[in-house]
């Protein structure tokens, strides 16, 4: 049972606003994910809630008690680094005893709990390894072992997994997730990988310059993008620029219905929303094809020298410099970085060919 | 056709190529090893010898005379005694004065430590003589201290100068630089995250010295060590200038022997005994160096 709150957080290096304004609640057993681009702040939040950096207004409260000025060693939270966190003076067992160990528990409740640990990320029978005989993924789960066996209420990860090639972290990322199950125990993690962030998380906080742009969940984060950057950020987003005339857009493939002031605007859509069709005299043409088994994403050269990208089930035929129409099933609209509408466009049938 | 031919000529370029950087390399390498072996080997072997064989009417003839009267000599063996008293205590002194410094540089993230880094790093610019003379003019007898005590009407100080302490104090400022940095340097290899972990399991400063920090800087205080002490050990301007008359120091003892007692032999034994001292650190220094390398492999 352990709930974090984040109020009204701020922290500054140097005079420059790292982190401005920021509230949070983490409910008990729920997995978050800090999702930002390069420099928005992540690792500040996270190393602020872990006791390594003082934040410079605002407080955290860990099940309603204020731990903010509250050291790392006496804090009831457990991190787990990027990289180059193990002692490589010890052995794994060492590692994951070091704390027990300084708690002054029994040798024989230590060596118990350590081998619970050790079999909690599947790795039985290393401990006594050096930590270097171990592979980068193994050394990752002695690290998640190691912050689990002291049973910490908040459990923080700073990009765990950023080091090891796609496959192990596919895999570690769904174990995490089993073992955060299993254990209930609510977690903060930061990743910079928004697949990552989709597939593991309760819900999804989007940082953006120290600033919360957006907290929903995975699906709501993918679907319904509140604001321009959320929608280019996560997942892929073809942008098309145009003018809103009396409620329709006038650009010249996708004339959007929605009750929207005149002015700039552009229209965002999803190649997956994307119905590519043979036509003529469309102006858009096929620039690339490219297969990833499950599916084609095809690149369509706009007339206006714009191009976006388009997904197709992997039966499709385009040839490049083939003539196509397309049609949006979803498309947002958004002036500057606001949002204005959702369109779902029922599906016409093809009137181009 | 063309391109046969161009991996052919590649082919053989290549080969070429490497033996030409076999020799360039033989070559590079053989340099310094002459040098080596010109001024450091041979006058090792050159200096036993001439220890090890005594002149007679006839010519030269096996003798230990020299090493029999060193170690029977009261006076030659209380040098002895000093020097390696000296050397211990400065190791000491160096290491206890270091370390925090050192610890302080790696961990404080404040502007403050810059401008400690400047100051610990000074002394390295400043040639021993000079240091000396400085010394003698603060803590010596009528020195700047003794000024201030005067004035202040208080008695003078028990000037450290002509004892001991008096190389001591000189030996142990002049060696902070480098030790530091070589601390420094080690600490280096403690990343920050290993650090920020422990505390995070729960360890308190010292606990996180003692478990985390100083195993993994072992071997760097082991190269600190035996440096020191090779430096140290075989000092001459300090202890010259500022250390006793008797006993002294190997350094002035070695010089003394050789242009005032006029006994080159003497002097050359003196020399050996002291390099034979030096060697067993030095084989520390080796023996963690490629310690190191094959952990690193
Ligand atoms: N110790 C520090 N001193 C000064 N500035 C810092 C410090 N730590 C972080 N910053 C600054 O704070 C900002 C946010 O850094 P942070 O490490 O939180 O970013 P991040 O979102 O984790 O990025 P990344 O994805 O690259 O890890 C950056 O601009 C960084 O330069
Ligand atoms: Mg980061």
């Amino acid at each position: 049972m352990a709930q974090l709150t984040l109020k009204n957080l701020g922290k500054s290096f140097d005079a420059t606003d790292v982190i401005r304004d920021l509230s949070l609640d983490v409910a008990d057993g729920e997995l978050v994910c800090l999702l930002g681009p390069s420099g928005s702040g992540k690792s500040t939040v996270l190393r602020m809630v872990g006791g390594f950096e003082t934040p410079n207004r605002g407080a955290i409260l860990i099940d309603g008690e204020d731990v903010t000025r509250v050291p790392p060693e006496k804090r009831p939270t457990g991190m787990v680094f990027q990289s180059h966190a193990l002692w490589s003076h010890m052995s794994v067992a060492g590692n994951v005893a070091f704390g027990l160990k300084l708690r002054g528990l029994p040798k024989t409740q230590i060596r118990e709990k350590v081998g619970e640990a050790l079999a909690l990320v599947g790795l039985e029978g290393y401990g006594e390894r050096r930590v270097w005989q171990l592979s980068g993924g193994q050394q990752q789960r002695v690290a998640i072992a190691r912050a689990l066996v002291l049973e910490p209420k908040i459990l923080l990860l700073d990009e765990p997994f950023a080091s090891l090639d796609q496959h192990l972290r596919e895999r570690l990322r769904e174990e995490l997730r089993d073992i955060q199950r299993r254990l209930g125990i609510t977690t903060l993690f930061v990743t910079h990988g928004q697949d990552e962030a989709l597939a593991l998380a309760d819900r999804i906080v989007v940082l953006r310059g120290g600033e919360i742009e957006q907290v929903a969940s995975p699906d709501r984060m993918y679907r319904a993008p509140q604001t321009r950057f959320v929608a280019g950020f996560i997942g892929s987003m073809n942008f098309l620029p145009c003018d809103m005339r009396g409620g329709v857009s006038d650009h010249p493939l996708f004339a959007v219905r929605a009750t929207v002031p005149d002015g700039p605007v552009e229209l965002a859509i999803r190649p997956e929303a994307l119905t590519l069709l043979p036509a003529r005299g469309t102006g858009a043409r096929v620039h690339r094809v490219t297969d990833y088994g499950t599916h084609l994403l095809v690149d369509v050269d706009l007339p206006d020298g714009g191009r976006l990208k388009a997904m197709c089930p992997p039966s499709a035929r385009y040839e490049p410099g083939q003539e196509v129409a397309l049609e949006a099933g979803h498309v947002a609209l958004f002036r500057g970085d606001a949002k204005l509408a959702e369109v779902t466009v029922e599906r016409r049938v093809a009137v181009h060919v | 056709m063309t391109d046969l031919s161009s991996s052919g000529t590649g082919r053989a370029g290549g080969t070429a190529h490497s033996n030409g950087r076999g020799l360039t390399g033989l070559l590079l390498v053989s340099a310094p090893v002459a040098l080596l072996g010109w001024l450091i080997i041979y006058p090792i072997f050159n200096a036993i010898a001439r220890t090890l064989f005594a002149p007679t009417q006839t010519g030269t003839a096996f003798s230990l005379d020299t090493y029999g009267r060193f170690f029977s000599d009261g006076y030659a063996l209380a040098n002895l005694w000093l020097t390696l008293w000296v050397t211990a205590v400065c190791a000491a002194l160096l290491l206890a004065i270091c370390l925090p410094l050192a610890l302080y540089l790696r961990f404080a993230k404040s502007r403050v430590a810059g401008v400690v880094q400047g100051l610990a790093l000074f002394p390295m610019f400043v040639p021993s003589v000079i240091l000396a003379y400085a010394l003698i003019r603060t803590i010596g007898p009528n020195g700047g201290v003794d000024l201030v005590l005067n004035a202040l009407g208080l008695p003078k100080i028990n000037s450290p100068y002509l004892t001991p302490w008096g190389p001591i104090i000189g030996l142990v400022w002049d060696n902070i630089p480098l030790t530091t940095l070589m601390l420094v340097a080690g600490l280096g290899a403690v990343s920050d995250n290993a650090v920020e972990a422990a505390r995070d399991a729960g360890a308190r400063p010292i606990a996180l010295l003692r478990h985390i920090i100083l195993p993994q800087i072992g071997n760097a205080m082991l190269v600190v060590l035996s440096f020191t002490v090779l430096s140290i050990f075989s000092a001459f301007t300090l202890p010259y200038v500022l250390g006793p008359a008797s006993p002294e120091m190997m350094g002035p003892f070695m010089q003394r022997t050789f242009s005032q007692v006029m006994d080159p032999r003497m002097a050359v034994t003196q020399a050996v005994i002291t390099f034979a001292i030096c060697a067993v650190f030095g084989a520390f220094y080796v023996r963690s160096i490629a310690k190191n390398r094959e952990a690193r492999r």
